[in-house]
């Protein structure tokens, strides 16, 4: 009973201490006094949650760490300091002043492997002069020029517009090969085709035999009609080809040539191949020419040089019959070709029409 | 025999405290060990010269401020750390003053009298012993003190009744007097 009073005496000393704490002490039994006392003491005991939400600041945490005591109130004070107070640095950049080292751990492997690859970079940069200066970077590349060439030969006249430059050819498989001799008249139409040795004595129709070209071209006259071209006058022959006419060919007229004309080609005429740019025959125009690549042997060996071709550019605009008159080797040869069968011109023209000629293409490889 | 074991604890406690303190100045995170083994003497100091828990509460929290942005000035002239974090807290109680806010009137003003840093050392393990309870008790102290609950609102927070809350207030308040007295 003594205690519950001793109690009761305390609790009320302590409520009205509590309540006014500038007042006197009341007087109590000597029992209690040296407790009041420590109430008092107690009276501002301090707030744990307050003491580890304060050291939280410090760590730069932004919640309070677990305290043994389960305290629900927090200052209102307390909490306007903590609204009222300025920002610090290791809560503007908390990685910079590691205030997140509890929560963060340092991982010591990242930490090599980011100043690994720092001293990479460092060293990249300090040698990068001198790699630059011992490896000269070059960019292989090529140039292209068209070069026509220009002749000062009279230009087959071309009477069959899409035969080309011409030619003809003929013969009624004979074993041997055909005579040398004289050609026959040009005309402009072919009734009778020549021949050497007459198959038919009395034909329903005689006429002169002819092959077509230009009725303004003359050949020195000599006594037999044969193949200028041939190698002996001796014996008779029409030649090896057939339908008509004198030659390996066929068609009527006289050479290697498919045609009533005379040579190589096709299509009636003279010639034995294109026409050459001049006279009247304007340049092909290249409108897609896409540039050559390098040999992937030329660029490590740093070979440079100039390939010359020689192209057939068609009545189409394609190239074709394309050869490197001038080879330099290194795989660069075929590059060029390879670049200009890619090739697209606009045709060369005759008298408004388009017409196959040959040209020579020169094709530079340089390295710088 | 005795007096040169205290003066050895003595200087190796200040040589300790003298590296947490090169600790802190290098790495503001290591203020926190000053921080918890000085907290409940600035505490003390200030809680015996205000009137609210609030109030000492601020200005701890201020001193402790301070110190952290101070502490690259701080130089160690053999007085242990915490006279110069009491330097802090008179002059932050002393701002406070002059703002305009109520103080208590303490007897005892002067930090170099022996008797305040006793009583400051006491106060300090009072504290300290209050974490060492039973409990039950400690519950009872911390709720009635720091939460400001009367006996009655404990009774029903813990389901006992008011007599024995007061028992339990009584008992822990003995146990604080006896274990101070050891």
């Amino acid at each position: 009973m003594a205690n519950i009073s001793l109690a009761d005496q305390l609790e009320d000393a302590i409520e009205r201490m509590i309540a006014e704490p500038d007042s006197v002490p009341p007087a109590v039994d000597f029992k209690i006094s040296e407790l009041l006392g420590i109430a008092a003491e107690l009276r501002l005991l301090p707030d744990r949650n307050f003491q580890a939400s304060l050291k939280a600041e410090f760590l730069g945490r932004n919640h309070a760490m677990p305290v043994a005591v389960d305290i629900e109130t927090r200052s209102q004070s307390s909490q306007q300091r903590q609204a009222r107070r300025e920002p610090r640095l290791d809560e503007i950049l908390p990685t910079l002043f590691r205030a997140g080292d509890g929560t963060y751990p340092v991982r010591r492997e990242n930490l090599a492997i980011s100043a690994a690859i720092h001293a990479a970079l460092l060293v990249l940069v300090a040698t990068a002069g001198f790699w630059m200066a011992s490896q000269p970077r070059f960019a292989p590349h090529a140039t292209t020029v068209l070069l026509t060439e220009i002749s000062a030969d009279p230009l087959p006249l071309s009477i069959n517009e899409t035969g080309g430059g011409g030619g003809g050819g003929g013969g009624d498989r004979d074993k041997l090969s055909e005579s040398k001799g004289r050609l026959p008249r040009f005309a402009r139409e072919q009734i009778t085709p020549p021949v050497i040795v007459v198959r038919d004595e009395q034909p329903k129709l005689p006429a002169e035999p002819t092959i077509v070209g230009s009725p303004e071209l003359t050949m020195p006259p000599t006594s037999q009609i044969g193949n200028p071209l041939a190698a002996i006058p001796l014996p008779p022959s029409n030649g090896t080809g057939f339908d008509s006419g004198i030659g390996s060919g066929r068609g009527g007229g006289i050479g290697v040539g498919n045609g009533p004309g005379f040579g190589a080609g096709s299509g009636g005429g003279m010639g034995g191949g294109v026409y050459r740019v001049g006279g009247g025959v304007s340049a092909p125009r290249p409108i897609y020419d896409p540039d050559p690549d390098y040999s992937e042997e030329a660029r490590n060996a740093k070979f440079q040089g100039t390939v010359l071709l020689w192209v057939v550019v068609g009545s189409d605009g394609r190239p074709r019959d394309i050869r490197a008159l001038r080879s330099v080797g290194m795989g660069l040869d075929q590059k060029a070709v390879e670049a200009v069968q890619k090739w697209m011109f606009e045709p060369a023209m005759l008298e408004g029409h388009p017409v196959a000629v040959q040209i020579n293409i020169e094709v530079t490889f340089h390295l710088y | 025999m005795k007096a040169l074991e205290n003066r050895n604890l003595e200087n190796q406690n200040k040589n300790e405290e003298r590296l947490q303190v090169e600790a802190a100045r290098h790495d503001p995170v290591r203020f926190a060990e000053l921080y918890e083994n000085n907290f409940d003497r600035v505490y003390a100091y200030i809680a015996r010269r205000v009137l609210t828990r609030e109030e000492a509460q601020d200005a701890t929290a201020d001193v402790f401020h301070r110190a952290l942005a101070g502490l690259p000035r701080f130089e160690w002239r053999g007085l242990p750390f915490i006279a110069w974090l009491l330097g802090i807290a008179a002059h932050v109680l002393s701002d406070r003053w002059q703002r305009g806010a109520r103080r208590r009137e303490v007897v005892d003003g002067d930090l170099d009298q022996i008797g305040v840093e006793d009583d400051l050392e006491r106060r300090a393990i009072l504290y300290q012993l209050v974490d060492t309870l039973p409990p039950d008790q400690r519950h009872v102290i911390i709720q009635r003190f720091v939460g400001q609950k009367s006996l009655r609102e404990i009774a029903i927070e813990l389901e006992r009744s008011e007599g024995a809350i007061k028992q339990l207030q009584l008992r822990a308040l003995q146990n604080l007097r006896d274990r101070m007295r050891v």
